[in-house]
């Protein structure tokens, strides 16, 4: 008896302590917004060297222990770091205890768990940097008043009950409390941290007042086009045809969309409604609001989320995308109905047909108007998202697509004062899909690790979208008068003209029979001259041809102009490497380029005429990006390393793209590991015997049987060294990767064309805080000044890095009557005169001032707002 | 009625007495053959109810329409070739990228004539492409993927299974010596603690030896970046498996040893065990002789059943481990709705299945001379 009573005792205290353990120390949520940036470095790195020509990536010599040097001048080329180590670790609890506990240094995925946020947070030895990288929606099926498949009624094929939604929904309520912190507010096809948000402030702030949340003026707005729909309110409840008005509520059970949709639903039966909440994953949920048809009455309101990678600068073309037919062929889409003007308006700014900025401001506010009257889906909020890390870790994170999505994350992560050592970095996933320039991987996590291994013509600048050079030295574009398209930065020199002749020798397509360029003068038979709209001149610096791949190859021209064939060959019938999936991306294009010419060859001058322009001039070089420096849609690739490819998919071994390996029912080319590999050392080898060049008749041109065969070597010594064909040119080499255990390890290249400083200048985002001080009340009809202080940091904010700062005045109604910008006084300093006509449109009450500062330097914008009473 | 039953039995008899070892050889084949059509008729109808489950009934390809779409509106979106396009060449262009993607993908096709088609290439076991999923090493072939992860999977589980299946055997007869002994009855309270999978002590041990001593790595199959030399390699592993293994064992071993002690206990009260005693014969040869020998039928069919349940993994397992299993796999192509990875993974656990069922047939005659193929008195 004894005995039982010691057993019991015992499994009573291991059931406790198992509950104990299980319980973690509450810790303090704040819900501040911090948006921080870094660096990172590492272990000795191992002296390999190539030995067959030049000095290759892994020749450098090893960096021993860390060693705090801030203050020494910069000599290191390539990453900050010496090693870092990729591993997967698809849990983000995992991953934040692991960087606790220091086995880890970051995590670099998106992380959105309002929990997991708080904890790190709360805890001191975490830092972490937030940024944009989702949005939520309501999207409504606009077909009715009743559905042809049940003679149900549909409320919302009325476009103002679906607009008086707006009013009924409490957006601040879903960014703080469903969300933890983790969300912004927001209405418009438009992400609010986006340049064109801040460029239209005034006006989207105007909108936002008016449709805050008032839920007696959205049950109003219901009620009355609901009796014109013929519905009667029976006992609270909606009814049509003696039977209740029936909400199919599809909702997202993955993320946050579940509590909104919830949260919606509470809300739409206070006022009567009967919600029926359809819980649905994604893939279960696309068949009846994607593929079905929106008529068969299956649904009413759909919780849609959408995903934004990096900073977009011209969104004009959302409004079409989201609300017109044109956005996507499926039935839903093809049942949107919008006004004649919207429709002019949404064209209009999806492709450019304006002549100017202020005719494109001018459509952009109506549109963000017509947006809410007339759409089919608004929005509720941007997502915020997170990533933590060790607070001596420095790197810069893309205000949109943070560390994960960033182009200069590997040019700057370092351990802060740190300059080599070893950092390891963990992602929700790596290695997901196959590696290989043209038609590999194109997941984040991957895409991540190929930024690091890869360098490109310019790089995206993390805070504004914008492009810097990395591999060109500058560029010219001009434009043909009218053409609404500015630029910012000083190694774009931008130029208007009247006309624009395209040379009858620069190339406009290519020949797969011949294997040559065809050129304009062949294209284009009628005497008429042939015109573009816009030229490209880019420059590239005079040591370009000292570029090294990693494998020791000397950079060349043909490893440029192999990327410009491979724009055509594969979608020509011709080619060997014909893949029908290409064809219709090919005749878009083909459809506003006009022609290429090499001006010069060294250093290396390029022309680009294109019917095609983008509002920024930068961005017009990033489109033709890869044809600047071969940096590929799906990483960095050399004409010797494709080469392999290039045979393998001629044999009809392997393939570049999944849909022709589907075709050819064999495997899409991983240069990185499985089988593939073999089958690409056999075609390297074969290769190095033959001195291949591949499209020999023009890449002959640029490379002679010796230089092919040296690089055939390099390439060799390569793969027996490091086991894949992953060559770049970029400040980290990938040293060996290990698909199955999931890990990638990179290693500086002490070769790179760069200072490891380079880039050091991107530190914090300069988000500008802002403080609005004014007088607490002041008399209708007085002249009145309010002082905008615009720092960072603590500094005040340059007068040339703000763009505007814009001030709206909101009456007791919440009614806006004035809009203006506020005049620069200093630096940090602004001020807003508010004239005696102005203080007269304001009634007795309390009314609100609020200021929108608009930075040069970051696409976020800044507010701050204060209150004061009118007598 | 006798009289048409009285010829035939009598035939029988005097073609029993005439060639018995023709008899014997005849019965089995005989057996041999029903055993193998019944288990492929049942291995068919498995394979194709998964067929019908994993695609919904033809649901997933509607699923499958509806990604092939998102991808295509994302890639014209991102796409500024497509923005200067007349609206009803963009729309053309977009039908013709959708049109080639879902022939690719043979949703040109009723899911009817493909499921058969699914059907006699799984049983043939071309278990064809992948929709989404690669192998780790890039492959699209449904082949690959699963036999990357097999030794990954094997590791782990065989390790497991092993222990636990001589673990438990060793202590289950050590406690049927020892009845109500202190340790008979710590094992009795411990036994409820089975009914717990393996991932919860997991997390427990995580907490413990990873998070709070760091003395044991979290998860994953080797230390990052994994070791250069095959020794370093295996004693990473080794470092690796010793939380995952000692999940699974918690998880199970206090119920097997009980269960199996039971077992013992039953046979050691046998009256041919308690002659055996009375004869003198010592305890070990009590127990290999009466109590063990008997009970080898059920303990090789335990055995052999866990041995191809390391098919399977153990989902949540590998998840919480990070282990890169078979198990996580499934779990992926369950989310993806990548059905050929789905019905591949299934059609060799089926197969399996049957083998072993076919085979512990024969096993059982030969650790058991009571039981004898086919006859019909003494079939197992």
């Amino acid at each position: 008896m004894k005995t039982n009573k010691l057993f019991i005792f015992l499994s009573l205290v291991m059931i406790a302590s198992m509950l104990l353990a299980s319980c973690q120390p509450e810790r303090i949520v704040e819900t501040v917004v911090v948006t921080e940036i870094v660096e990172v470095q590492g272990t000795p790195q191992v002296v390999e060297k190539v030995v067959v020509v030049t000095p290759s990536a892994e020749a450098a010599a090893p960096t021993e222990e860390p060693t705090p040097e801030p203050e020494k001048q910069v000599t290191r080329r390539g990453g900050w770091l010496d090693t870092i180590v990729i591993v997967e670790e698809p849990s983000g609890e995992a991953g934040v205890s692991r960087i606790e506990s220091g086995e880890l240094d970051a995590h670099v995925f998106s992380w959105d768990d309002p929990e997991l946020f708080a904890s790190v947070q709360a805890n001191a030895d975490l830092g972490y940097t937030t940024f944009v990288g989702s949005s939520d929606e309501l999207s409504f099926n606009p077909v009715g008043p009743t559905f042809d498949g049940t003679g149900k009624l549909n409320p919302f094929s009325v476009a103002k009950i679906r607009e008086a939604m707006n009013w009924m929904i409490d957006r601040n309520y879903i960014a703080e409390e469903i969300m933890g912190g983790l969300g912004l507010p927001r209405l418009f096809p438009i992400v609010g941290g986006f340049p064109d948000y801040a460029r239209y402030i005034d006006k989207a702030r105007e909108l936002e007042a008016y449709y805050a949340y008032n839920p007696e003026k959205g049950e109003a707005v219901i009620t009355e086009e609901m009796q014109k729909l013929g519905a009667t309110l029976v006992d609270g409840k909606w009814q049509f045809n003696d039977e209740p008005v029936e909400l199919i509520f599809l909702i997202r059970t993955e993320d946050e969309r579940l509590e909104i949709g919830d949260y919606i639903s509470n809300q739409l039966e206070t006022i009567g409604f009967t919600v029926t909440r359809n819980y649905k994953t994604a893939a279960e949920a696309a068949p009846i609001w994607r593929q079905g048809n929106p008529n068969d009455g299956q649904w009413h309101l759909y919780t849609g989320g959408w995903i934004t990678t990096q900073i977009t600068r011209d969104q004009g073309s959302n409004f079409e995308f989201y609300h017109t037919n044109r956005g996507m062929t499926n039935p839903l889409w093809q049942s949107y109905v919008v006004s004649a003007e919207y429709d002019e308006i949404c064209t209009r700014l999806s492709n450019n047909l304006f002549d100017t900025l202020e005719e494109r401001d001018e459509l952009f506010r109506r549109a963000l108007e017509l947006s809410m009257l007339e759409g089919a889906r608004f929005w509720l909020v941007d997502g915020l998202s997170f990533s933590p890390f060790k607070p001596d870790v420095k790197v810069v994170a893309d205000l949109s697509g943070g560390i994960q999505g960033a182009d200069l994350w590997s040019y700057t992560i370092r351990r802060d004062g740190v300059e080599g050592g070893s950092m390891t970095l963990a992602n929700a996933s790596i290695l997901t899909e196959n590696w290989n320039p043209l038609g590999g991987s194109n997941q984040v996590f991957d895409q991540m690790i190929m930024k690091a291994t890869g360098d490109q013509a310019v790089l995206a600048d993390p805070y504004t979208g914008l492009y810097w050079p990395e591999r060109i030295e500058r560029a010219e574009v001009f434009a043909v008068d009218g053409l609404p398209i500015a630029s910012t930065y000083d190694w774009m020199k931008l130029e208007f003209v009247p006309e624009i002749e395209v040379p009858a020798d620069a190339w406009a397509d290519w020949d797969a029979a011949e294997q040559r360029f065809i050129t304009v003068g062949e294209v284009y038979t009628s005497t008429d001259t042939v015109t573009a709209r816009t030229k490209m001149v880019v420059y590239f610096p005079p040591d370009l041809y000292d570029v090294q791949w990693h494998d020791g190859s000397q950079f060349s021209l043909a490893d440029i102009v192999l990327a410009w064939i491979l724009n055509w060959d594969p979608a020509k019938e011709a080619s060997a490497l014909y893949d029908e999936s290409q064809v219709p991306a090919l005749l878009s294009f083909q459809s506003h380029f006009k022609g290429i010419r090499i001006v010069q060859e060294n250093p290396l001058i390029v022309e680009i005429y294109d019917d095609a322009y983008s509002l920024d001039a930068e961005a017009m070089v990033n489109n033709y990006a890869t044809w600047m420096f071969p940096f590929y849609a799906f990483g960095q690739g050399a004409w010797h390393t494709i080469g392999t490819g290039i045979l393998a998919e001629t044999n009809s071994e392997l393939a570049f793209t999944q849909s022709k390996a589907d075709i050819l029912q064999t495997d899409s080319i991983n240069m990185i590991g499985g089988p593939s590999l073999e089958i690409l050392a056999k075609y390297m080898d074969q290769a190095a015997s033959e001195s291949y060049i591949p499209y020999p008749s023009v890449l002959g041109q640029y490379v002679t049987p010796e230089e092919a065969a040296t690089r055939w070597a390099n390439l060799q010594e390569w793969y027996r060294r490091h086991g894949h064909f992953w060559v770049g040119t970029g400040p980290y080499y990938m040293d060996k990767v290990f698909p199955i255990e999931g890990t990638v390890l990179l290693k500086s290249n002490p070769q790179f064309a760069d200072l490891a400083d380079k880039w050091i200048d991107f530190g914090t985002p300069p988000i500008a805080e802002v403080a609005l001080t004014g007088p607490n009340s002041i008399a209708i009809g007085d002249e009145v000044t309010f002082d905008v202080e615009v720092t960072f940091e603590g500094n005040p904010y340059p007068m040339a890095d703000i763009g505007q700062v814009k001030y709206l005045l909101f009456d007791n109604d919440s009614k806006l009557v004035v809009i203006g910008e506020a005049e620069a006084v200093e630096d940090g300093l602004w001020r807003i005169t508010l004239t005696k006509e102005q203080t007269a449109l304001l009634k007795a009450g309390s009314n609100k001032m609020e200021v929108a500062v608009v930075s040069l330097k970051v696409s976020l914008p800044s507010f701050a707002v204060v209150e004061f009473i009118s007598e | 009625m006798a009289d048409s039953t009285i010829p035939v039995h009598v035939k029988a008899e005097v073609s029993v007495r005439v060639n018995p070892v023709l008899s014997s050889i005849s019965r089995v084949i005989k057996f041999m053959g029903i055993k193998a059509v019944v288990l492929f008729f049942t291995v068919v109808v498995g394979v194709y109810l998964t067929i019908l489950v994993a695609n919904m009934g033809g649901y997933v390809d509607q699923i499958q329409r509806g990604q092939i779409q998102e991808q295509i509106a994302t890639q014209v979106l991102n796409d500024p070739s497509f923005k200067l396009l007349a609206a009803d060449v963009r729309a053309q262009r977009i039908a013709d990228i959708t049109r080639m993607a879902e022939h690719r993908a043979g949703l040109d096709q009723p899911f009817m004539v493909r499921s058969v088609r699914f059907l006699t290439n799984a049983l043939s076991l071309n278990l064809g492409r992948a929709l989404y999923m690669n192998s780790d090493g890039g492959s699209r072939q449904v082949r690959r993927i699963i036999l990357e992860r097999l030794p990954s999977t094997l590791v782990l589980f065989a390790t497991e299974n092993f222990l636990n299946f001589f673990l438990s055997i060793f202590f289950a007869l050590a406690l049927s010596r020892k009845y109500a002994s202190f340790w008979d009855r710590v094992i009795i309270t411990l036994s409820p603690t089975s009914s717990a999978p393996g991932w919860f002590y997991g997390l427990f041990l995580i907490l413990i030896f990873a998070a709070q001593f760091g003395i044991l790595p979290y998860g994953g199959m080797v230390a990052a970046p994994p070791p250069d030399t095959p020794i370093n390699y295996f004693l990473s592993l080794c470092q690796h498996l010793v939380l995952p293994v000692f999940a699974l064992l918690l998880s199970t071993i206090f119920g097997n040893v009980y269960a199996w002690r039971t077992f013992f206990l039953i046979y050691s009260s046998e009256d041919y065990v308690d002659m055996a005693k009375a004869k003198g014969l010592s305890s070990r040869d009590i127990e290999r002789r009466y109590i063990l020998r008997p009970t080898l039928p059920v303990i090789i069919t335990n055995f052999a059943l866990a041995l191809i349940t390391v098919w399977q993994g153990a989902i949540v397992l590998e998840t919480i481990f990070n282990w890169p299993g078979l198990g996580r796999l499934t779990f992926q192509a369950i989310g993806l709705f990548d059905t050929p990875v789905i019905v591949g993974s299934t059609v060799i656990y089926a197969y399996l299945l049957a083998i072993t069922v076919f085979l512990l047939e024969f096993i059982y005659t030969l650790v058991d001379p009571r039981v004898k193929i086919g006859s019909e008195g003494r079939r197992v």
